[in-house]
């Protein structure tokens, strides 16, 4: 099978904020701009650094290193945790900016979004995506503040898109289009490429192909059946030559929240009382989304780096934060626990939206399970979280904080 | 240094109709005046049904940050926190 090049006039935007939660951060205190700035999960030794400015980048901070790593590759890095509402509040700015433009804004996560031009209003006043990208970067800084820049990538499909927004970070704008990719392609390595790592790497170079360019150049039977041996392999061929194959939105299969312990334990008491909590966090996006779930999976990871997990289907649907922590709670009587717990995790699966339960001939003589949960859930809305509690949750207001999921935007 | 405060202070704040624009002008804080220079982030926060407004700001000569917190349910203001710029 021969596919051209997409030679489409380039409808699709790619938007993402430079070094996100760092850059806000600098945003929002003009004092630690142009320094080198880490925000990590925690500001202990081992906390994980989640973003870091492009100033501390340069120093070699990259994702991942832990705060006294990051104090031994610069010591003067300025060190914050993170601030989610604030985060959350930059995204629906970000996101509001780009509603001004066309409806179809997707969000990709907390930081990017790919818009779609088709058809939008801005072209068809007979602006060039270039001139709407040079304005988007304007209303970026006007809405967001004067020190956020953004990358935006003009290409045909998602995948060249996302491609174009990485060729010139900082604030870069570039456009890939049929007749300058395989230029574009010439300047790039393998894993400069959206999706591929360097295990992707290895099984290309294993079938002979080196470059970007090689890639495009592979038949589409060569990546099928020798590189990728699947159907895999047929959507990088398009995917390369400006095709969109990506345009696919899959819907919200599992709810879960986990937290590292900053004070590790083997109490079974205290990892039953921290279940608790990741439970009700999990049941409240549950409940929020208007699903029910008939499947949950419970894993710890462990001082001694052992890692165990188990998850289950269920008979009866969960739904209350109570049917979350018991089903929770006999998957963690399972197990005999080997050393202090460093990390704990809760997901639910195997959605439905939440039906209403069969009318029995005593409804609403007695509170039930779901009743309890819905009232208890009004007085959190109304009250702040957990201001209403189970009491195994006592006491534990400042444990669990709010985390920023990188992937996932729909509970914004 | 990023320091935690959490102590009541007072504000002197300004609205403009014609900018359509409020936000804080003067903090007194352990018996000092900083009049508040740029406002580097202002976004809401919702705790239940109560709105808090968190401005973070520098004050005219660029050198203290403050956090602040205004609570809408009794219209005060809490100082969260302040920084120098320095790290840790």
């Amino acid at each position: 099978m021969d596919f051209p090049l997409n030679y489409n006039q380039p409808l699709i935007m790619h938007v993402d904020l430079n070094s996100c939660f760092a850059i806000i951060e600098q945003q929002a205190n003009p004092l630690i701009r142009h320094k080198p700035v880490a925000v990590a999960a925690y500001d202990s030794p081992r906390g994980a650094v989640i973003a870091s400015s492009y100033e501390a980048k340069a120093l070699g901070i990259k994702l991942m290193v832990n705060v006294r790593e990051a104090r031994m590759l610069a010591k003067d890095v300025i060190i914050l945790t993170p601030d989610p509402e604030k985060y959350f509040d930059a995204h629906r700015r970000f996101k509001k900016v780009l509603l001004n433009y066309t409806d179809e804004v997707t969000p990709k996560s907390v930081d990017e979004f790919i818009v779609d031009f088709s058809g939008s209003q801005a072209i068809q006043k007979g602006l060039s995506l270039e001139e709407v990208g040079l304005r988007i970067k304007q209303d970026i800084k006007d809405s967001l503040g004067e020190y956020v820049t953004v990358n935006i990538g003009i290409a045909p499909n998602r995948f060249l898109a996302k491609l174009a927004a990485g060729l010139h970070k900082p604030d870069g704008l570039d456009v890939i289009t049929g007749d300058n990719l395989r230029e574009i392609y010439s300047q790039l390595v393998l894993t400069d490429l959206p999706g591929i790592n360097t295990r992707y790497e290895a099984r290309l170079n294993y079938a002979g192909i080196y470059t970007p360019l090689q890639f495009l150049d592979a038949p589409e039977w060569q990546l099928r059946k020798e590189v990728f041996k699947s159907i895999v392999g047929h959507y990088w061929y398009l995917r390369l030559r400006g095709h969109e194959i990506d345009n696919v939105d899959f819907g919200r299969k599992s709810f879960g929240q986990q937290y590292a312990l900053g004070d590790k334990t083997k109490d079974r008491e205290k990892i039953s009382r921290l279940l608790m909590k990741l439970s009700e966090k999990t049941g409240r996006r549950l409940r929020k989304q208007d699903y029910e779930a008939w499947g949950i999976h419970l894993w710890l990871s462990f001082e001694n780096r052992t890692y165990w997990s188990k998850g289950k289907k269920t008979k009866s649907a969960i739904y209350s934060t109570q049917d979350i922590y018991l089903q929770a709670q006999r998957l963690l009587n399972q197990i005999n626990i080997p050393a202090r717990v460093t990390n704990i995790g809760v997901t639910v699966f195997n959605l439905q939206p939440a039906s209403p339960t069969q009318l029995g001939l005593f409804d609403n003589t007695r509170l039930d399970a779901r009743s309890i949960a819905k009232a208890a859930d009004e007085v959190n809305d109304r009250y702040g979280e957990f201001t209403l509690v189970p009491a195994t949750m006592a006491n534990m207001q400042d444990i669990i904080l709010k985390r920023v999921a990188f992937g996932s935007v729909r509970d914004l | 240094m990023r320091e935690k405060i959490n102590e009541e202070v007072s504000v002197v704040m300004y609205y403009s109709a014609k900018k359509r624009l409020a936000q804080p002008h003067t903090i007194s804080w352990q018996n000092r005046e900083y009049k508040v220079g740029k406002i580097g982030y202002h976004h809401p926060v919702w705790d239940g049904k109560t709105l808090h407004h968190i401005f973070e700001l520098v004050d005219v000569g660029q050198t203290i940050w403050f956090r602040l917190n205004f609570d809408t349910s009794n219209l005060h203001w809490l100082l969260e926190a302040v920084s120098d710029g320095l790290p840790t």
